[in-house]
C-alpha cells in the first residue's frame, strides 16, 4: 500500500534529502549477547524496518568493549580475550553503523587504555559514558575529568547520558545537563552531547544553554509537543543532534521530535544530519 | 450556546457515525485502495490548556486543522481542564460547546466519582449533552481501580451506553512537576471491576506495557487500549500480539504528545496487515462508539 508522504511520515524523498544520521541507536544497549554481538544483530534487525522507513544514512551505536560496562564478567572476558568480537556489528553493517565505546569511569586505567585501543587506533567514533549499570559514574567526578582529558586529545566525540528525574536521580552514577554543564565548561574546546536533553527537557535545556560546548540530543523521551521549538529557541538549530533510541524507542516517536516539529527545514536538516556529521569532522 | 443546540449539534455528528463531506474534504492524507479510504479516529485527544506548559496544538484550530492534514477523520476529545478542576460539570459543558464547533471531535466528559454529584454529570454527559465516552483520571482524581466508588461508576456508565476510558497516566512520571507527582494508575483490579457490569465497555489509554500484561487483562475482552505510549519499533505489533487487533485503538494523546508518533508508529513501522490496520486506526473505535447491540 503506497502511504508515501502520508500519516505523519515525510515522503521518502524528503527523509532521503535530510541525510539522516543517528547519533543515539541502542541496538541491545545494556548487554550485546553471551557472544559479544549476537543480541545487537538481533536488535539491528529488529530496528531494520525503521532506518529503510526512515531512510537513515548511518547510525550510531554504543559497544561494550569489555570495560566491564554490564554485569556479566564471562561476557566481559570474552571481549577483553578477544576483541574482534566487538567488532562484528561494524563489519556486518558497515554502511549503516559507526560506534562509539561505552566507558567505566569506575576503572579509568582501562579506560583510558580502551580510548586508545578502539579510537586513537579506530574504528570507533568516540565515548559514551552511562548512566546507569557498575560503569555509570556522575560526569563531574575526577575519574570522568581524566578520561575527558585523553577523549579530547583523541578528538573524539562524547556522548553523556543525561537524566533529571522527577524524586531524584536514578543511581548515584547518573548525570544531569547541570553536572555535565560544569565539565564542559573545564574543556571549553571540547564538544559534549548531552543525551536525552536530560529527559525533563525544560530544564535540560536551560541548564546547559550558557555552555556553547554542549550540545543536545533528542531521544529517550515521550514525543512530549514543544522540545524542539523550545531547544532550537534557547540554543540554536546547530546545537542540537538527533537521534533515534531504536529499537526500544520508535521511529514515530524520534523522528517526529523533528520532522513535525514548527521549526524550519534546513534546521531539520542541520539537526537531522548535518550537526552530527560536524562533530565528526564529516 | 444553549444547551438545546449544543445537544443537537453533538448529536448530529455523533448520533449518525458519520463525519461530513466537508471534513473529509480537507483531509490529505485519504489513501484510495482496495479497501477504500484509511480513515484514521483518534480516540484520545484533550482541548485546552495542559497546566504545566503551552504546547503547540493547544489552540482548538490548530489542533483540528493539524489532524485533518494527518487523516484523522474523527476524534474523541476530553478536556485537560477535567484533570484538576473540581467543577467536572462546568468542564463538560465547556467541552461540548467546544467541540461543537468542528465535526470530527466528539466530546468525551471528566467524571470523578469521589466529587458530590457525579451521578449527575455522567447524566448530563449521556444526556443533554450527547457524549458517547467518559474520561477517568483516577491517579489525579485519587481513587484506586478497586474502589467501590469506581464500581459504581461503571455501572452507571453501562447503563448509559458510555465508553469508560480510564487514563493510566498523562505525563512520564519521570518528568512531572514536583508538586504534582502522580503514579500510573495500577490496572490489576481493572479485570475484576469490569467483570462485574454486565455491558460495560472499558478503553485504557496511555499505558506503557512493560513485558505481558496479568493474565486477567488478556482475558476481559471488554477492555480495550491505545496505542499514544505504546512505544518500541514493534510496540504496537506486540501490544496486537497480546491482547488481539480487535483489542487495540489508536489513540494520539495529542496535543501533549506529537500526534505524528503515534501514527507513524502505528501505519507506517508496525507491519500490520492491512485488515488489522484499518480496524486499528479506526475500525475498533467505530465498532465500540456505534456498533452497540
Amino acid at each position: 500500500m503506497d502511504r508515501d508522504g502520508q500519516f505523519g511520515l515525510p515522503s521518502a524523498a524528503a527523509l532521503q534529502g535530510y541525510r539522516i544520521w543517528d547519533s543515539y541507536f541502542t541496538p541491545s544497549h545494556g548487554h550485546p549477547g553471551p557472544d559479544g554481538f549476537s543480541a545487537v544483530l538481533a536488535d539491528i534487525e529488529r530496528s531494520r524496518r525503521a532506518l529503510e522507513l526512515g531512510r537513515f544514512e548511518k547510525a550510531c551505536y554504543f559497544a561494550h568493549v569489555g570495560l566491564g560496562t554490564t554485569r556479566d564478567a564471562e561476557l566481559e572476558t570474552l571481549l577483553d580475550a578477544e576483541p574482534d568480537r566487538v567488532v562484528v556489528p561494524l563489519e556486518r553493517y558497515p554502511d549503516l553503523l559507526l560506534g562509539m565505546i561505552q566507558l567505566n569511569a569506575n576503572d579509568p586505567g582501562a579506560s583510558r587504555e580502551a580510548i586508545d585501543r578502539w579510537i586513537v587506533e579506530g574504528p570507533m567514533v568516540g565515548a559514551y559514558l552511562p548512566g546507569g549499570g557498575p560503569a555509570a559514574l556522575t560526569c563531574t567526578h575526577r575519574n570522568v575529568i581524566g578520561l575527558v582529558e585523553r577523549l579530547a586529545e583523541a578528538g573524539a566525540v562524547i556522548m553523556v547520558h543525561t537524566w533529571i528525574k522527577t524524586g531524584g536521580k536514578g543511581g548515584p552514577g547518573e548525570s544531569t545537563p547541570a553536572e555535565l554543564a560544569e565539565l564542559a565548561r573545564r574543556f571549553p574546546g571540547q564538544s559534549f552531547v548531552c543525551a536525552h536533553a536530560g529527559g525533563e527537557w525544560e530544564k535540560g535545556i536551560r541548564a546547559v544553554r550558557d555552555v556553547p560546548n554542549i550540545l543536545v540530543e533528542t531521544s529517550g523521551f515521550d514525543a512530549t509537543a514543544g522540545f524542539l521549538e523550545m531547544a532550537v529557541r534557547e540554543l540554536g538549530a546547530g546545537r542540537i543532534v538527533f537521534g533515534s533510541h531504536l529499537p526500544s524507542r520508535s521511529l514515530g516517536t524520534e523522528l517526529s521530535k523533528v520532522t513535525a516539529a514548527e521549526v524550519t527545514e534546513e534546521e531539520k536538516r542541520r539537526i537531522l544530519g548535518a550537526n552530527f556529521r560536524a562533530l565528526l569532522g564529516e | 450556546m444553549k444547551r438545546r443546540a449544543l445537544l443537537e449539534s453533538s448529536l448530529s455528528v455523533a448520533a449518525a457515525g458519520i463525519v461530513s463531506t466537508s471534513s473529509l474534504s480537507k483531509s490529505e492524507n485519504r489513501t484510495q485502495d482496495g479497501g477504500g479510504v484509511l480513515s484514521v479516529f483518534d480516540t484520545n485527544v484533550s482541548l485546552f490548556r495542559w497546566p504545566f506548559r503551552r504546547l503547540p496544538l493547544d489552540e482548538t484550530e490548530a489542533l483540528v486543522r493539524r489532524l485533518r492534514e494527518l487523516g484523522v477523520a474523527r476524534a474523541l476529545a476530553g478536556s485537560f481542564e477535567g484533570v484538576l478542576h473540581r467543577d467536572c460539570g462546568a468542564v463538560n459543558r465547556r467541552l461540548a460547546e467546544e467541540c461543537a464547533r468542528f465535526s470530527e471531535l466528539l466530546p468525551v466528559g471528566t467524571i470523578d466519582p469521589g466529587r458530590p454529584g457525579w451521578e449527575s454529570d455522567l447524566e448530563e454527559c449521556a444526556g443533554e449533552l450527547g457524549m458517547r465516552a467518559i474520561r477517568l483520571f483516577p491517579n489525579y482524581h485519587g481513587y484506586a481501580l478497586g474502589d467501590r466508588r469506581f464500581h459504581a461508576l461503571l455501572e452507571r456508565a453501562a447503563t448509559a451506553g458510555l465508553l469508560v476510558q480510564v487514563a493510566v497516566a498523562l505525563e512520564d512520571t519521570r518528568t512531572q512537576h514536583r508538586l504534582v507527582a502522580v503514579p500510573d494508575v495500577d490496572l490489576g483490579p481493572l479485570p475484576e471491576a469490569v467483570g462485574r457490569v454486565p455491558g460495560v465497555l472499558v478503553q485504557v489509554l496511555n499505558d506503557r506495557p512493560r513485558g505481558a500484561y496479568p493474565e486477567a487483562l488478556l482475558d476481559e475482552s471488554r477492555i480495550s487500549f491505545d496505542v499514544a505510549r505504546v512505544d518500541g519499533t514493534d510496540g504496537v505489533a506486540r501490544l496486537r500480539d497480546m491482547v488481539g487487533w480487535e483489542r487495540v485503538l489508536f489513540g494520539s494523546h495529542a496535543p501533549f504528545l506529537i500526534p505524528e508518533a503515534a501514527l507513524i508508529r502505528t501505519v507506517h513501522e508496525s507491519g500490520l496487515a492491512e485488515h488489522e490496520l484499518r480496524c486499528i486506526v479506526g475500525g475498533n473505535a467505530e465498532r465500540l462508539l456505534f456498533d452497540k447491540a
